[in-house]
């Protein structure tokens, strides 16, 4: 950054024209051979089963037989299906109030933190390591611990604490609804910390200069969050949405681990109905009928993505 | 000066709050870890166990195969970090120091596959694989890991590398330097902060990494730990919750030490890749 200020300018230009030089000689001499391994990776493990997905979506497969035929039942039979409209209510829920605390918490911790750090205050990076411990956890092992505090006998640590306020006992992880809160709770706690880091790096680029300025000019630290932070880190909040939104909409780890997508399906989210309908069920064409949707929503959310990259800024 | 006090104290009083919140949970897993079966079904709870049962960690580690899956782990990891800088690097030099047609496009692209679901790609490759009678296969599997994290590694050291001076280059090629040797003999050393960076992130990336594991591996002994521990948690007769909390203890161990030692480095890692990234 610092030594762009002369002049580089005609450095840069002069290096870019002895390379085109070079791209018109040989291939050898091209940016494509830097980057065949990287093409070859990307389209034998993501082109490829994009396409062999949207075929077995359009056949009545399943992992067992080997026959099959071409037909539109898997989405008649996927519209149809009694569970359908519940599981995407069930994902909606759990993406929405997942993505919308996630952000909200992060925020505010990562407001929490820089003030702190501002004022030279000790135990900081003590707040910021116990956040981001339980972004390295696998999510199997976060739902293994959730079960465990979410113990539904008086021996279960949250109960205890909840009868001592004169509350329960409560059915965690056995009431459907109670059960869809509480996983949406855990994944909660899990991605906070992305979203906080996230939130923190973006408070960084705020001027110092121009909170002190609307400080002297009055403003009150309602104002100031409102009129200068917010609006300098509305892009970073922007694209930590669509990120966690995907990752909450890819997930089903936690969920596995913590209740199987139970009692019934009532925490059944997506991505796990989709490995349920293949493993479960051998219903491979369904299976892949309902990833088309998933796969529809991380195509939109990308969408969103790119035209709010493109707003803030040159995206290369 | 007084309301800078009160600042100070309503700071602290909200950190011990979310330290609490955090840390409770993983407090709360040791403590059960530690007591005896009698133990855990006491009421009310004791939030410190009188007997610190460590036999708990032997009798997980003797009876249990959590020591293979940490194992399996290490190496899907290492590998799967190793493999993405051999790939990503070259890449991403390429993309930052040649001239290219439809380069903006081939890194959008490049961008929306980082979007994709893993389990959207896993099943076509599940099926792709048991017909080669390749499950289990620990090459074909770390190559899926390694297509996971790419797009963003790319991404990310491509930024990287856009920050260093291209005078470095010149200079360099002037003094008779192959473009090969311009990456590794003057790049690579100076770009060691953002190659550490995406080894960080890699790597924690791929040991939470669980639908790829979960679907491609059938055979249960070379299940990395985030697929393992759901093994453990199933045999569950045989296997007690405190049992089961010492094996979940055990599996985020070393990512905790880890991080305790690079947390500097996380930081500065994530907090780059979100402003560059």
């Amino acid at each position: 950054m610092s030594n762009t200020s002369f002049a580089p300018e005609p450095k840069k230009k002069s290096t870019i024209k002895t390379l085109r030089e070079k791209a018109n000689t040989r291939f050898r001499d091209t940016a494509y051979p830097w980057l065949i391994p990287l093409s070859i990776l990307l389209i034998a493990i993501f082109l490829y089963p994009i396409f062999e997905i949207i075929r077995i979506s359009f056949t009545d497969m399943n992992l067992v037989e080997q026959d099959f035929s071409y037909t539109f039942n898997s989405y008649i039979q996927l519209f149809s299906l009694p569970g359908f409209w519940p599981m995407l209510g069930t994902t909606g829920f759990f993406v929405f109030f997942s993505v919308a605390f996630q952000l909200l918490c992060g925020f505010v911790i990562a407001l929490l933190i820089v003030r702190g750090e501002g004022l030279k205050l000790r135990g900081t990076v003590i707040v910021r390591t116990s956040v981001l411990v339980a972004w390295a956890i696998p999510g199997v092992v976060i739902g293994v611990i959730f079960t465990m505090l979410y113990d539904e006998t008086s021996a279960g640590i949250l109960n205890h604490f909840l009868s001592q306020m004169g509350i329960g006992p409560v059915t965690f992880l056995s009431d459907p609804t109670l059960a869809l809160l509480s996983v949406t709770l855990a994944n909660i706690w899990r991605g906070t910390a992305f979203s906080m880091i996230l939130m923190y790096a973006g408070l960084q680029t705020v001027s110092k200069q121009l909170v002190e300025a609307a400080k002297i000019d009055g403003a009150g630290a309602f104002q100031r969050l409102r009129n200068v932070i917010l609006p300098t880190i509305t892009p970073i909040i922007l694209v930590n949405l669509i990120i966690i939104s995907i990752d909450t909409f890819n997930t089903f780890d936690m969920v596995m681990a913590l209740t199987q997508g139970g009692p019934g399906s009532s925490t059944e989210v997506i991505a796990l109905s989709i490995y349920n309908t293949i493993f479960q069920e051998f219903n491979l064409g369904v299976g892949a009928a309902t990833s088309i949707i998933l796969l529809l929503i991380n195509i939109s959310m990308t969408m969103i993505y790119l035209k709010v990259l493109g707003k803030k800024g040159d995206p290369s | 000066m007084r309301k800078e006090k009160w600042l100070k104290v309503a700071l602290y009083a909200s950190y011990i709050f979310i330290v609490l919140v955090f840390l409770f949970p993983l407090f709360w897993t040791l403590s059960i870890s530690l007591k005896t079966q009698q133990e855990i079904f006491e009421v009310p709870p004791s939030l410190i166990p009188t007997s610190f049962a460590f036999e708990n960690y032997l009798q997980v580690l003797e009876t249990t195969p959590i020591l293979t899956y940490l194992w399996n782990s290490f190496r899907l990891v290492g590998s799967t970090v190793i493999v993405t800088l051999l790939i990503a690097v070259p890449a991403a030099f390429a993309l930052s120091r040649y001239q290219m047609k439809h380069k903006s496009k081939f890194l959008v692209i490049i961008l929306m596959t980082q979007m994709i679901s893993a389990v959207v790609i896993t099943i076509p490759l599940y099926r792709l694989y048991a017909d080669l009678d390749m499950l289990n296969n620990f090459a074909l599997i770390v190559l899926v890991y390694v297509a996971v994290v790419l797009p963003f590694s790319t991404w990310f050291l491509k930024n990287y590398f856009d920050t260093l001076p291209v005078d470095l280059d010149e200079a360099a090629i002037i003094d008779g330097c192959t473009k090969r040797q311009v990456l590794t003999k003057i790049l690579l050393p100076v770009a060691k902060p953002g190659i550490i960076s995406v080894l960080i992130l890699v790597a924690v990336q791929s040991w939470s990494q669980f639908v790829i594991p979960f679907i491609l591996i059938d055979d249960a002994a070379l299940y990395p730990v985030s697929v393992g521990v759901i093994n453990l948690q199933e045999t569950e007769a045989a296997i007690t919750t405190h049992y089961l909390a010492a094996g979940s203890i055990l599996s985020i161990v070393p990512v905790i030490i880890l991080f305790l030692l690079l947390q500097r480095y996380i930081v500065g890692a994530l907090t780059t890749g979100a402003v560059k990234g």
